[in-house]
């Protein structure tokens, strides 16, 4: 086997050695963080201009206190603690409603939101705080060019319920401190389980769960699966199929057999892509726990992603490996990759269901098929529930069998294709090469 | 002592027979020519010999023994399409090739191989800066780094100048006197000739030529005549018992018809015009090859 990883020496020195590899080293990360690069950046990038806001009050009673609240806001909410201002100002132009010719009047208050005389106009129905079910006086409009995605109806949306709330209140003659408690949202918090620590014997405490964590530990973990997949165990397919092309397969052949020729390439890829996620993972490690966010990362789950990895680069690889010696050129690669790709992308397709009910029988039965395993059982142990510990095994025995018959077919594959010049590579021809050999 | 033998081997692609019941010894310290039409199976008869296409009846053995890859050391193997790694650089690819075969050593190996082949101002250049001739001498050297028991060389000769084929051969010639077995397939017929101890000739599958260059042309008997004439060689085409003229320009082959006299032929061209160089021989390897590989188209004079 030693001529297997001399193979693999030169495979992973010629992958790793190149700029392209480094540009992907470097452009993977940035184009998986670009979109929270982007949204962090253009946060502080928001508009901050002045928002005038014309109120036709049908009740009376409104506009007087969104006027008062907008000075709150003001006051208050506009400027951070060095004083820079973070958020736009508000303000109120309170009209007079126009009951002869009320659509003249909004078309006019329309022409000024075009003007940018003023942000938007809202129009209070006179019966908001009594309403009565699709009654026309019952409803609250907001007119503004992008009215859907505007924060200031947001925040008047809040304002306004507030007051109609507390308008209500008053009615039944309730202290405003009472009002207060009536409203008083108590969240449920989401908590994992307890366990006992296995260092210590000290019971450790439930962590609190939330959103990023039970969503994007997962999710991060099989995308970087997928893409060490897409790395090193996918290009094997050209990359056979060039060597057989360029004639290189044949003086190979005249030093070492098939399956150490085969054998050595895959190793030379698992090797890149160790390189690579190590990279990366050590390079998340760092800043989420610079960043004060050590304890999202999941500590149990990296042994097993990297055993699942190795594995699964080295299943997919060699299934790869004997494809692309059954090519000819990169028209018969073109034909047989995304056929060939297809049970990689399936893992990608039932992500999210898996990932909000990990326990679920198809999330079992889906992470117990070998060639879904490495993937989905990462998934799964990276969410907040605990996997039976005997599917963790199951799962790495069926993905060891799949891996070493992948390996073996494979092999007869290879051996038998490698040389062949000029035939496509069809189905049945392979299945022969496996089994008669 | 043979160092390579085939045992009724016989190798099968679809419907093609490619290669029928071949057997075959080759004696320990031979060069071993493999010659043969296009097609006819030589390849194939190479790759079942260096084990990357396996019999489908028969057996290979190499060193007294069947053949598995643990042997493969002690074998060198050029291929007859024969690629590089393009953006290796020569030296390193070298080095590769020697770790392969378990050279201890490979970079000063690498390095005395790169300065007896003229290659040394090119070893830290990449592949594929080589021209076609010197690529051909890189992978000469990978083949023979190790200086292997066995080399087995399809068409080494092809696509190289004759300053370049010149060195090869003395290559070829000093592993044959350092105890090496060689086997080359060729088309070129004179390096044939001169060359091997031993030619293995292979037609549609079937071994139809097996021996030492003297042995097969004693099956030919001396049936040819090497003729310079002074005046016209059409004169040639009217002299009867002649089976067929192989027209050289300076020289003529004719091969006679069986049983014929060639005094007889002698004085009928003497007849007719003066003749400078009249020699009875045994028929060329090339004479031969064609006669077997193209039979058909031998009758007709030309």
């Amino acid at each position: 086997m030693s001529k297997a990883f001399i193979i693999a020496k030169r495979e992973y020195a010629a992958a790793v050695r190149t700029k392209g590899f480094l540009i992907s080293l470097i452009l993977l990360p940035l184009f998986m963080g670009g979109g929270l690069v982007v949204f962090s950046l253009m946060k502080d990038k928001i508009d901050i201009s002045e928002k005038k806001i014309a109120v036709i009050d049908h009740t009376g009673i409104f506009s007087e206190q969104l006027v008062t609240a907008a000075e709150n806001h003001n006051q208050n909410n506009i400027k951070n603690e060095e004083g820079e201002k973070i958020a736009p100002a508000y303000s109120f132009e309170i009209i007079k409603a126009d009951t002869t010719n009320p659509h003249q009047q909004k078309l006019e208050l329309s022409r000024r939101v075009r003007a940018k005389e003023i942000h938007a106009f809202m129009q209070i129905g006179s019966d908001v705080v009594h309403p009565t079910y699709g009654e026309e006086n019952s409803n609250i409009y907001y007119y503004a060019e992008n009215s859907a995605l505007d924060n200031v109806r947001r925040w008047v949306n809040n304002i306004i319920n507030g007051k109609i709330r507390e308008a209500r209140i008053l009615e039944l003659n309730l202290d405003k401190e009472q009002v207060q408690d009536l409203f008083y949202w108590v969240n449920v918090e989401g908590m994992g389980l307890l366990s006992i620590d296995s260092k210590t014997g000290q019971v450790k405490d439930a962590k609190k769960t939330n959103e990023l964590e039970t969503i994007m530990v997962p999710y991060i973990l099989i995308l970087l699966m997928f893409m060490m997949l897409m790395m090193s165990a996918i290009p094997l397919l050209s990359a056979v199929m060039e060597e057989k092309s360029e004639r290189i397969a044949e003086v190979l052949l005249g030093s070492v057999t098939p399956t150490q020729f085969m054998v050595g390439k895959i190793l030379g890829s698992v090797g890149v892509s160790l390189t690579t996620s190590v990279i990366y993972i050590a390079g998340a490690i760092f800043t989420l726990q610079s960043m004060d966010f050590g304890n999202l990362i999941p500590y149990d789950v990296l042994p097993w992603f990297f055993i699942f990895m190795f594995l699964n680069i080295i299943m997919v690889g060699s299934l790869m490996a004997a494809l692309g010696s059954a090519c000819n050129d990169s028209k018969d690669v073109q034909a047989i990759q995304f056929p060939a790709m297809l049970p990689i992308i399936v893992p990608l397709i039932v992500m999210m269901p898996i990932i909000l009910n990990p326990l679920s029988s198809f999330a079992t039965g889906m992470s117990l098929f070998p060639v879904w395993t490495p993937m989905l059982m990462v998934l799964r142990q990276a969410t907040s529930v605990t996997i039976p510990v005997w599917q963790l095994y199951v799962g790495l025995l069926g993905v060891l069998l799949f891996t070493a018959f992948s390996v073996w077919a494979g092999a007869r594959i290879f051996r038998s294709a490698i040389i062949m010049q000029g035939k496509r590579p069809k189905i049945g021809t392979l299945l022969r090469y496996i089994f008669k050999g | 002592m043979n160092i390579i033998s085939l045992e009724n081997i016989s190798k099968t692609f679809g419907s093609h027979l490619a290669v029928n019941n071949l057997t075959l010894t080759v004696p320990k310290g031979s060069i071993y020519g493999f010659i043969g039409p296009n097609g006819s199976g030589k390849t194939t008869t190479i790759r079942m010999i260096m084990n990357i296409l396996y019999p489908d009846n028969g057996k290979v053995r190499i060193f007294g023994k069947e053949q598995t890859g643990s042997r493969l050391d002690q074998v060198g193997y050029l291929p007859e399409e024969r690629g590089l790694y393009k953006k290796m650089k020569v030296k390193k690819l070298i080095q590769f090739y020697g770790e392969l075969k378990n050279v201890v050593n490979p970079g000063n190996v690498a390095d005395e191989w790169l300065k007896k082949f003229d290659l040394t101002p090119w070893a830290n250049k990449k592949v594929e800066a080589l021209s076609k001739g010197m690529s051909q001498k890189v992978q000469f050297i990978i083949t023979v780094i190790n200086r292997p028991g066995v080399v087995i060389l399809d068409e080494p000769f092809s696509g190289l100048d004759p300053v370049n084929a010149d060195i090869i051969k003395e290559e070829i010639l000093k592993l044959q006197d350092e105890g090496s077995t060689i086997i080359f397939s060729t088309h070129d017929m004179a390096v044939a000739e001169m060359m091997c101890d031993y030619i293995f000739m292979i037609n549609k599958g079937e071994k139809v030529l097996d021996g030492t260059l003297q042995s097969i042309k004693d099956q030919f008997g001396k049936d040819t005549i090497k003729i310079q004439l002074n005046g016209s060689k059409h004169v040639l085409k009217d002299i009867p018992n002649i089976d067929k003229v192989n027209d050289f320009g300076q020289v003529q082959e004719i091969r006679m018809l069986p049983d014929s006299d060639p005094q007889e032929i002698l004085s009928a061209i003497i007849s007719k015009t003066k003749v400078t160089k009249f020699e009875i021989t045994s028929p060329s390897l090339n004479d031969i090859f064609i006669r077997i590989a193209r039979p058909e188209k031998n009758q007709n004079h030309e």
